[in-house]
């Protein structure tokens, strides 16, 4: 674990610097993608709308984990504001930058690309995930569950899943599972929707290793609520296409 | 090219049922259950030394409290303590002391103590932002910057998570989440020295 990174007089912390280096990864590649996927008309799109997303995803990640940390957040209200990249939660982020981007798209007309940018997303923000799994990693941000696996990771004396590696790993199977299937998916929205079903299958079950997880009524991981719907928002999504053509993607 | 499966109708409404069930069963499985750790052994020291690492005993201080008082680290032996070097200055430091709060409610009656010691600040900007944050765990005041020397606290926050044997078994130089606060006491909290 190495919370700080000393570079001089400089006391960095890893988890912050490297989501900071993830967004500055993850908007380059979306503007990128958008280009080679959609052309310069495309990009132009993409460029105006990831401000609006990132903010968005900022505002979302950080309410998220504020509504669900309620008791805390109540009594002290200026931690909404408070700089603490501990404080953040992926699904609010998630939930947040689509709606974000999603409104300022609409509100500018320019929501026929939607699903062509939603493409772009899906194959940028995987690596920008890896980024910041790995920042988590190093701050040792996601505290897993204690195990006596060969790969287990010590963490405050005990050895634990790895569960930021974990992410890590997941991301990147995305990421390849979306390259690979970009090659010939042409049908808008493909790559969005398979990103879904992989991040929201990662969320169900890799969850279920954190003991420090976001939990609601009945001690129920709200990630896991969140992985669970993204999977059958997929399924539903699939069978209203079965029902309404009957050429699949 | 088809990419998904071309099932019919019925087909994507069996498995949207399916998943829904088993995600949903598998959910309430892995649900977290508060206050379910049974009871540990607390490991052997790694060593007799007084160091501010892990394994080692806390090295031993005392200090004034905000309130006058004199707290000494070694009267908190069988208690779970949390050392925490922080300034009012100090952002992340004052970030996650609501954090510190919650957990200290949380535990304080299984025997958690928090000790929160200021950097070489006055007595009243410390009473003063204790009470304007209703913090209620013992400020202690570092004065000549002495437990900071011992602890090797180049970074602030510094928090080290003491035992009841009072050997240090955590150490975090930066700002800590709730969850990694609240995850390591409850690891702590159980064990038996």
């Amino acid at each position: 674990m190495y919370p700080i990174i000393e570079l001089g007089p400089l006391n960095l912390g890893s988890g912050a610097l490297l989501l900071v280096i993830a967004v500055f990864v993850g908007h380059t590649r979306f503007e990128r993608v958008a280009r080679l996927r959609g052309g310069e008309s495309l990009e132009y799109r993409a460029s105006r709308c990831a401000p609006f997303a990132l903010v968005g995803a900022a505002i979302g990640a950080r309410l998220w984990y504020g509504l669900f940390n309620w008791d805390m957040y109540s009594q002290s209200p200026g931690l909404f504001l408070a700089l603490r990249l501990g404080d953040l939660a992926w699904p609010g982020a998630l939930i947040g930058g689509a709606l974000t981007g999603y409104a300022y798209l609409r509100l500018r007309r320019m929501d026929d690309a939607a699903a062509s940018l939603a493409d772009a997303a899906a194959l940028a923000l995987p690596l920008a995930q890896a980024i910041a799994s790995l920042g988590l990693l190093l701050s040792g941000d996601v505290l897993g569950a204690p195990t006596d696996l060969p790969w287990a990771l010590p963490l405050f004396g005990v050895l634990r899943h790895p569960v930021a590696l974990y992410y890590l790993l997941a991301t990147l199977a995305t990421w390849g599972a979306l390259a690979w299937v970009a090659r010939f998916a042409s049908q808008p929205g493909t790559l969005a929707i398979l990103y879904l079903a992989l991040q929201g299958s990662a969320l169900l079950v890799l969850e279920a290793l954190r003991v420090d997880s976001l939990v609601t009524a009945g001690g129920v991981r709200v990630a896991q609520v969140v992985g669970l719907t993204m999977i059958l928002m997929v399924l539903w999504w699939k069978r209203t296409h079965t029902a309404h053509a009957p050429q699949s993607l | 090219m088809g990419f998904f499966m071309t099932f019919s109708q019925k087909i994507w409404d069996l498995l949207f049922i399916a998943t829904f069930l088993i995600g949903s069963a598998f959910i309430w499985m892995t649900r977290t259950t508060p206050g379910a750790a049974s009871p540990t052994i607390a490991p052997a020291p790694a060593a007799t030394q007084p160091a501010p690492l892990v394994g080692h005993p806390a090295p031993e201080f005392t200090l004034t409290a905000a309130d006058g008082s004199q707290v000494a680290l070694n009267d908190l032996r069988g208690r779970v303590v949390l050392i925490n070097l922080w300034a009012t200055w100090c952002p992340p430091c004052r970030a996650e002391m609501p954090a510190i709060q919650q957990a200290y409610e949380r535990f304080r009656d299984q025997g958690f103590i928090v000790l929160a010691i200021n950097q070489q600040e006055d007595v009243a900007s410390v009473v003063t932002y204790m009470n304007d944050q209703r913090l209620t765990f013992p400020a202690l005041l570092d004065s000549d910057a002495r437990v900071a020397a011992a602890y090797q606290a180049r970074v602030l926050p510094s928090s080290f998570f003491v035992d009841r044997r009072g050997i240090i078994r955590a150490v975090y130089r930066g700002p800590m989440s709730r969850g990694m606060i609240e995850g390591t006491i409850e690891q702590l909290i159980v064990e038996t020295p």
